[in-house]
This record gives C-alpha cells, structure tokens and sequence, in this order.
C-alpha cells in the first residue's frame, strides 16, 4: 500500500489545456474521491495516474517511486472501468484471472487468488458463468475483483456506479466502503456525484475547468467551502447563494442587505470587501427557519416525509431554497417568512473566495 | 381475471377481412416474386436433371443423369478440386484480411488513405480486373514472366496459364485478390466495433500487443469471421467468372471447379438435363455444407458470448 503524490501535473489537448499545475498528495490507504461537474478533467487525472493517458508536464510518485514515464502495469496501479471492460466471452472466473494469466501466475497460486478475490466479493457461486448472464451489480463486482487480485498499492475507479440504478448504487457505496475498509488500500475514486463523494470519501478533491477548487474531508468541504463553486457543489439541496450589497463592515463583520431589503450582520473576515460592495451569501437550504428575515413566495413544494423542500422566490425574482419540517403547513402560492441563521451562513467576494467564518462548527469525524 | 375481460364492443362491431385472408394478402405479393425468380427455376432445373433435354427436346430418363455423374472417375476429381479450391482459397482470403483488418485498425497517419486503397480490387467491374491478371500471367508480354526472368530465376518464358499446377494456384490468387477486400473491410468493422475499454484495461494489466490481439480481438470478431468464412465459401465455391476469363476450366481441366463443369456440359455442349444434374448436386453440397456451418456458427456465438 502507498502514497500517492502528483506534482504539476499539467495536460492539453491539442491547444486546450485541460488541467493545471495539479498538485496533490494523497496519504497511503486513504480514500479520495476526484468529484467535479463534466468536462472538469477528473477522468482524465485518473487516466494519467493509470499511465492510459501522457501528463503534459508534471510528475506522479507512487509509493515514493516516480512513475511518470513508467507502463501502467509498473505502476502498482488497478482501475475499474465505468463500462466494467469485462470479457464478455470469458468466464467470471477468467476475468478476474485475466491479469495474473497476463503475469504467467501459475496455476495453483492463480486459483487460490482468484477464489480469495471471489469470497470477498461473493462471487463464488458465480465464477462459471458468462459477464451476460449476471445483473449490473455483480459485474461491478467482477471488475472489481479483477482489480482486487493484482494486489495494487493503488486502485482507481473510474466512475463504477454511474451504470447502476439509484437503490444497487446505494448498496454499492456501502459494499466499496466496507472493501476499502477490509482491504486497507489506498484507493482514488472518480464520480461526478456529490453523494458518493460525501458519503464514501475520506478525503474529496473538488476539481473545476482543471483545476482543484478545494481539497479536504467532506465535513471541511460542508462547513468550510474555499469557493463558491465548491460551496455550490456540496450540499444537497444545492446552497441559496443570494446577492447582497455590503452596508457596513465593522468589529463583529459585514452587514449586508440581501433581497426584500433583509439587513443581516454575518460574523466573517471582510478581507478586502468594503461597503458598497457586492457580495453573495450563501445559506444552505437545510439552515433556513421559519421566522423573519427574508419573505419568499413558495412556487414548489416536494415532500419527501422527514423534510419538505420547498422552491420559491425573493422579492426581485431571487430563487430560493428550504429544507423546512416535513409537516411545514405551507402552500405553493403562500408567503412565507424565512429566517437566516447568521452563524451559518456564508459570505463569498467577487472573486468567489470565500470570507472566513468566525463561528463555523466544530467539524465532526 | 384476464379471461373474464370481453373484447371492448367497438373493435367487434368494425368490419374486417378475416385475419387469415388479411394476412396471406400481406404475404401474396413477396411470394409470387419468391416463386417466380427462385422456386420456380429451382423446381424446373429439378425437373430437367431427370431428362436428357438438349436442343432437340426432352425425353424422362430417370436417375441416368445421375448415376452417369456417380460412375465417372472425373466427377469425383472435379468435387475434390472444387472443395480444393474453396478451402484453400477462403483460408488465405480469412488471413490477408485479418491481417489488413488488424494493419487498418492501427492508429497510424493516413490509414483512411489506406483504408480507400484497398478497395479496388472489390470496386472495379470483376472482368477487368481479372483480364489484366491475365495479362500479368501472360507467356508472351506477361509481367510476372518477365520480371522472373530479369531476376534470373526462369531462363525461358513461362505461360503461367498454360501449365497444369502453375494455372490452378495462379487462378487462386486471382481469386483471393478479388475477394480478400470485402473480408477485410468486414474483420476492420468488427474490430472498430470491439469496445476500446477491454483494450485499455488489458493495457493496464500489462498484456501486451499480440496477448491483447489474441485473447480480445480474435474472440470479440469470432462470430463476424465465421459468418464472413461461410459467405465467402459459398461465393468461391460458385465463384465463375474469374476462372473462366482466366482458363475457362483448362488446362485439360485442371481449373474445372463444379459451377464450371456445369456450365460446360449445359450451356456450351447444350446438354441442359446432364448440367442440371450437376446443378442439383451443387445445391445439395452446399446446403449440406451450410447446416453444418450454420451448427458450428451457432456453438461459436454460444461460446464467444455473443446474446
């Protein structure tokens, strides 16, 4: 098992530059996930890690050995496919041998692997049979097992859910947490889902156009946004992310008018904002109260049981969003006063940067 | 509960042609045409191999068509020569195109250049091509002589044509010339259709080129490189024209195939009921030959995976 560090990592395309000087050192048996919209050049950070795709520049250690220019089978590497990449005329069995066949495993030991892979993803009863007679969750689970035989210090995954349907991808976040758990690997996992990346990341990298936005535990990512875009990102429902203008700045922070002429004074750094100036708050839809501040008129109600989210709009066309108690007695076309809780919101510059908070939470795990 | 539900009344009120004949009136049309261009022949030439109809009309003969066929020595080497033939000929078309198929599918500069440049012997009309075949085969002014004797290698001209053995394997390669494109271009199809993931993750699993070649490309185009073996039989096996504007059957016989022998004996001699004999017996051949392969074909997609 190892660490994973890159080193400026840079990739074009032709005249398009893809990602930028990406620097990041992953811990050995952590589990990061690379999370950012389509196009956010996620999958292709995990395809020159995998050695499948050549960094324009940069370098990649692995387990502190540089293997920039090495083959991808010298690298200590597996990936999963999004496609799963299984041999359809092969058995399960053979699939998962596939890569110690590769090696010229011999037999005896190549079976004794290839079973241990099988019992620890449940496959045993399934190694004679064909990837076309099995559901989409047990291929998973053989590409996986392909992966899991090789013994890598890292393993990469490249979007493996996004195949599924919600309730099996559910079920198989659990099943690779658990794996990653019993197998103490260090493992680099591709998603553009937020919710797999909340739920199964130790850590979760938050790339845009290139970029890293931001790098930390998901409770950081929540509670301390860098940007407005990761702020935007993480959360679900999506944070409100309201103009304001900057009435004053003064000791205890920046007091803001937001739309509907709602004055709140948040507790964060002003950095280099000044009055007059415009900023954004951001208030996640599930810190929202009902009490006063901002008046909202509800177009769309979904009650989903515990909570009741509920859509509207600011005075001034603003959309707004609230996770409000699932017997909120609100209709759509009603009025309703929500109330912003300063110590959690957050405020963002014209940059996008986000000012600090003085009050944020303790973060937990 | 199913059975209790009665036909909605308004369906049954319509007025309608009786399912039956509605459907054989849907059918009439593609059957007439199917029993005019294929059954029709098929039945007459049937009829015909039991008489001894010529120019001069028709007399019922019985099996003696047949049991002539049966009793010559030199049927039975035509039957061998035309399998021969087709074996030999198919084979090599299956490896130039695998071969060509894997060369085009290479990520190389220009291969859509090359894919074009292979076509021609495919695209341009068979008798051309076949023509200045026999032109390069030529004794006299051939290319093929002439560039073998300035090499050393023959001191006299030779006739590729003119010699038993050299005409054969001369009209062979002729024949996989015309036919190896198609194959080709068939192999390149299923092998662009062969998911680039199964490549990229045997590539990290360190298998290399020939491994990669041999245990995902082979099996994953399985089933298009039998089909296409079948097709193909069945296309040499009946394959005339290039035989015939090469040899037309000769040298004393040795490129007669069945199709050539039969057109022999019922167009140029104007024995029609002895040539559709011979007709028949090809028939039977290759249905034979196709349920034995169409068996074969359905174990390989079994066994390759395909749905």
């Amino acid at each position: 098992m190892a660490t994973l560090d890159l080193n400026n990592i840079s990739k074009s395309f032709g005249n398009t530059r893809v990602l930028h000087d990406i620097d990041l050192a992953i811990r050995d048996k952590e589990f990061v996930v690379f999370v950012g919209p389509s196009g956010c050049g996620k999958s292709t950070l995990l395809r020159i890690i995998a050695g499948l795709e050549e960094a324009s520049a940069g370098k990649i250690v692995i387990g502190g050995t540089d293997v920039s220019n090495a083959h991808p089978v010298d690298r200590g590497i597996s990936m999963v496919f999004q496609s799963y990449a299984l041999y359809p005329h092969l058995t399960v069995f053979e699939n998962i041998a596939f890569p110690l066949r590769v090696q010229k495993l011999a037999d005896a030991d190549l079976r004794t692997r290839v079973g241990r892979a099988a019992e620890i993803l449940q496959l045993t009863d399934k190694l004679d049979l064909k990837p076309g007679q099995l559901s989409g969750g047990q291929r998973q689970r053989v590409a996986i097992g392909r992966s899991i035989v090789r013994n890598p210090k890292v393993f990469l995954f490249d979007e493996p859910l996004s195949n599924l349907d919600a309730a099996l991808r559910g079920d198989m976040r659990v099943e690779l947490s658990q794996l990653h758990r019993s197998l103490d690997a260090t493992m680099v996992y591709v998603t553009h889902d937020q919710v797999e990346a909340m739920t199964m990341a130790d850590r979760i990298v938050v790339l845009n156009k290139g970029r890293i936005e931001q790098f930390g535990t998901p409770m950081e990512l929540y509670h301390h946004p860098a940007t407005k875009f990761v702020a935007g990102f993480i959360g679900q429902p999506n944070m409100n992310l309201l103009p304001a203008t900057v009435k004053s700045v003064t000791s205890s922070g920046i007091t803001a008018v937001l739309p509907g002429d709602a004055v709140v004074t948040l507790p964060v750094e002003p950095g280099t904002v000044r009055q007059g100036d415009q900023i954004e708050v951001g208030i996640r839809p599930e810190d929202l109260v009902a009490a006063k501040g901002l008046r909202a008129t509800v177009q769309v109600m979904e009650r989903l049981g515990g909570v009741s989210i509920t859509y509207g709009v600011l005075p001034g066309g603003t959309r707004i969003c609230a996770a409000l108690p699932g017997d909120t007695p609100v209709r759509e076309g009603d009025t309703i006063d929500l109330g912003v809780p300063v110590d959690a919101a957050h405020a963002f510059d014209q940059s996008g940067a986000v000012l600090r908070r003085r009050n944020a939470p303790q973060i937990a795990g | 509960m199913a059975d209790t539900v009665a036909v909605p009344p308004r369906q049954a009120r319509r007025k309608v042609l009786p399912e039956g004949v509605f459907a054989w009136s849907l059918v009439a049309p593609a059957m007439l045409f199917i029993g005019i261009i294929v059954a029709w022949p098929l039945v007459e030439t049937f009829r015909l191999s039991f008489t001894d109809a010529g120019l001069g009309g028709e007399t019922y003969v019985g099996w003696s068509n047949y049991a002539e066929l049966f009793h010559s020595g030199k049927f039975y080497d035509i039957v061998y020569r035309t399998f021969y033939w087709m074996f030999l000929s198919v084979s090599l078309k299956l490896v130039m195109g695998l071969i060509g198929a894997s060369l085009l599918n290479a990520a190389v500069p220009g291969k859509a250049l090359f894919r074009v440049l292979v076509m021609p012997p495919w695209v341009i009309p068979i008798d051309f091509g076949v023509i200045g075949w026999k032109w390069l085969y030529n004794g006299y002014f051939g290319f093929l002589s002439g560039i073998l004797q300035r090499l050393g290698i023959i001191a006299d001209p030779i006739a590729l044509l003119a010699q038993k053995t050299s005409a054969f394997y001369a009209a062979i390669v002729t024949d996989v010339w015309v036919g190896t494109p198609m194959v080709t271009l068939f192999l390149l199809a299923a092998m662009q259709g062969v998911s680039r993931d199964l490549y990229e993750a045997a590539w990290v699993d360190g298998a290399g080129r020939w491994y990669r070649f041999r245990r995902i490309t082979i099996p994953q185009i399985m089933p298009v490189i039998v089909s296409m073996a079948l097709l193909s039989a069945i296309w040499t096996f009946n394959s005339f024209e290039i035989i015939w504007i090469l040899t037309e059957g000769g040298p004393r016989g040795a490129t007669t195939t069945l199709i050539i022998d039969t057109y022999k004996v019922a167009i140029s001699s104007q024995r029609f009921g002895e040539g559709a004999a011979r007709a028949v017996v090809i028939v039977g051949l290759l249905t034979a030959f196709s349920l034995l392969y169409l068996y074969f074909l359905n174990k390989v997609n079994k066994h390759y995976g395909a749905k």
